[in-house]
């Protein structure tokens, strides 16, 4: 049962953030998860200095805020500053988090705060953390409902939006020429990747929540030129990097966060070199088939 | 014409127009795979949920099985318990708690534990809230609970925050001692006598050892008793044996120090004549190092006195393998270093 809780909630929040990833790395903006790993740092620490307790409801509310901040203070960079969109998430994020440094080495120097120790959940300990009723009774564990509803949410969002999410990412130009207002679609997009990434890391910790950003979808990426199909192909796999990190943690005794990251890396790699049209060896194989054919017909004809 | 317009709209979701349905068409044919894993997900979910409760298995024929969070909770229980318990420590020698990560593994000693004993006052940080938790289906203790809020070190500032390093001041971890015996005798009342002697026998080995570390710290002058660390560890050692002891990070190992803060400590290692600093096993030489090579271009020669464990103990087997141990060899490298 641990192992199933443990794999249904990292697919829940792989599926959440491959949703997501898809549409982030079209736009250039697949960092922005890491960025606000660090960015919400300010928050926990104003968060505790107006609460004076370390408790997770404060903490994640400072961290909420401080992402969706984040992501706006991107967005603000990017279009009025003229910044590219990795300057304008590396200038953000970055000063933020030296931000929260500060702040804790002024204010809360003898506090132990910071994300990795008040914020970041770790995957392991998922069935534990259960909800419980008033009355006593177990519904199961708490990350599982978060991230079924963080999950919920994003389909939601990307199902009532897809047409102006995919406009605004493949053609902003045409999607601002039929009425769509770019800047919504992007403030939207980038307060629904704020909210899951928070909430994701709380369950979870960052490091998983960062990588399932990019990775699914940017080994999808290399398998597919559709979108619908690079959708598709994320999800599935999110489930396969889910279950196959769990069982090699589980084998090496080891983190799962790290497992199932390592996972992700090494289907990328595969990817890499063997997806069916892009893939480095496919290629190199079709060349070589294909400078044969040639051979052969060139052989034929001299005949 | 119009029939041909008719067909045509029937290709078109939701009426759009022809001029999206291009895109439209392509859009929509990807989102129902994605939206029936999900779906199905969720389903299977709920269907699950249903179904909780693992195989118990009988307590009776086996050994009580505590698992501790450092080592030097798992020494405490393994004194006590003695022969009748089986201890598991989940961080090994040289961890870091402030920056500990869990292994698939230690989920499965939790689940199989019959007790859970942690530090507590938030020196497990994000985990100490999941343990928080398990406490309702779970025997789960925090050694820190007998201790007596007026005897712990707060934070000036702000109330409810804790110095968490209690085991450094003996007397005051042979309170947590107590914490583990109540806990112990309730999980296994049979062995209760047992217990008692353990903890008697134990009890009296720690008050000897509070005497042995106050008499070795008197041999230190006084003016040179100052105990400049890397990180914020010892100020319950630094209170009970009369130590000054000056922390180069705040608690947190993850917090940097700042350069005035360096400058400060500097200047105050050059000033008072300070002879030696020290590094500890489970956080990063490195900052402490600065330090010496700061005092070394004001032309005063501070040298690094030896490694203090601080938040973990030595290799199990090894003289600080075992928590009187580990006290007794950090005295001895303290007081080498500064008489």
């Amino acid at each position: 049962m641990d192992a199933f809780y443990i794999i249904l909630t990292a697919t829940l929040i792989a599926l959440s953030c491959g949703l997501l990833g898809c549409f982030l790395i079209l736009r250039r903006m697949a960092m922005v998860g890491d960025a606000i790993s660090h960015a919400v740092l300010p928050g926990i620490v104003i968060a505790f200095l107006v609460s004076g307790t370390r408790d997770s409801f404060w903490m994640m509310g400072g961290a909420a805020l401080l992402g969706i901040f984040t992501t706006f203070l991107i967005e603000f960079f990017h279009k009025r500053a003229r910044l590219q969109t990795d300057a304008a998430i590396g200038v953000t994020f970055t000063w933020l988090f030296a931000l929260g440094i500060i702040l804790i080495s002024v204010f809360a120097g003898q506090v132990d705060l910071d994300q990795e120790c008040v914020l970041y959940g770790e995957i392991a300990y998922v069935p534990l953390d259960l909800w419980i009723t008033e009355s006593g009774k177990v519904l199961g564990p708490r990350a599982l409902y978060i991230a079924g509803l963080v999950l919920l949410i994003n389909i939601s969002f990307v199902y009532v939006g897809y047409k102006e999410l995919l406009l605004t990412t493949f053609d902003p130009t045409f999607a601002a020429s039929i009425g769509i207002s770019i800047s919504l679609w992007n403030y939207l997009l980038m307060g629904a990747v704020s909210m899951t990434t928070v909430a994701s890391f709380e369950s979870v910790g960052a490091i998983l929540v960062v990588a399932l950003l990019v990775a699914p979808p940017a080994t999808a990426y290399l398998l597919t030129d559709r979108f619908p199909a690079l959708l598709a192909a994320t999800a599935a796999l999110a489930v396969a990097i889910s279950a196959g990190g769990y069982y090699l943690a589980a084998w090496l005794d080891g983190s799962i966060a790290g497992a199932i990251v390592t996972v992700a890396g090494v289907l990328f790699g595969l990817a890499f070199l063997f997806a069916p049209r892009h893939g480095l060896l496919t290629r190199r194989w079709r060349q070589r088939r294909q400078r044969q054919a040639l051979a052969e017909a060139a052989a034929g004809y001299r005949e | 014409m119009g029939g041909a317009f008719g067909e045509f709209s029937g290709l078109i979701p939701n009426g759009r127009s022809a001029g999206e349905a291009s895109q439209g068409n392509g859009l929509d044919n990807g989102q129902p795979n994605t939206m029936r894993i999900a779906a199905f997900l969720l389903l299977l979910l709920v269907f699950l949920l249903g179904c909780e409760g693992g195989p118990a298995d009988d307590k009776a024929d086996r050994k009580l099985r505590v698992v501790a969070t450092t080592g030097m909770i798992a020494d405490l229980a393994r004194h006590i318990g003695g022969d009748s318990v089986e201890v598991l420590a989940l961080m090994g020698p040289g961890v870091d708690p402030h920056l500990y990560k869990a292994t698939q593994g230690d989920l499965g000693r939790l689940r199989a534990a019959d007790i859970v004993l942690y530090n507590g006052l938030h020196l497990e940080g994000k985990m100490g809230e999941v343990l928080e938790k398990l406490e309702q289906i779970k025997t789960v203790v925090p050694v820190s609970r007998g201790i007596g809020v007026d005897r712990l070190i707060d934070h000036p500032e702000y109330e409810g925050t804790y110095d968490p390093h209690i085991w450094f001041d003996v007397q005051l971890w042979a309170e947590a001692l107590d914490e583990v015996l109540a806990t112990l005798i309730e999980a296994d009342p049979a062995n209760r006598s047992y217990f008692e002697r353990n903890a008697e026998a134990y009890r009296r080995e720690l008050a000897e050892l509070h005497k042995w570390v106050r008499q070795e710290i008197k041999k230190i002058p006084p003016e040179r008793r100052i105990l400049i660390t890397a990180h914020d560890a010892f100020s319950y050692f630094g209170r009970a044996y009369d130590i000054e002891v000056r922390g180069l990070q705040g608690i947190s190992t993850v917090s940097e120090f700042g350069l005035k803060d360096r400058v400060d400590l500097i200047d105050f290692i050059a000033g008072r004549g300070i002879k030696a600093v020290f590094v500890e096993t489970s956080v990063s030489q490195k900052n402490i190092r600065a330090i010496v090579e700061g005092c070394r271009q004001k032309g005063h020669e501070v040298r690094i006195g030896g490694s203090l464990y601080s938040d973990a103990m030595g290799e199990a087997g090894g003289p600080a393998g075992e928590y009187t141990g580990m006290v007794r060899s950090n005295v001895n490298t303290i007081v080498n270093a500064l008489n």
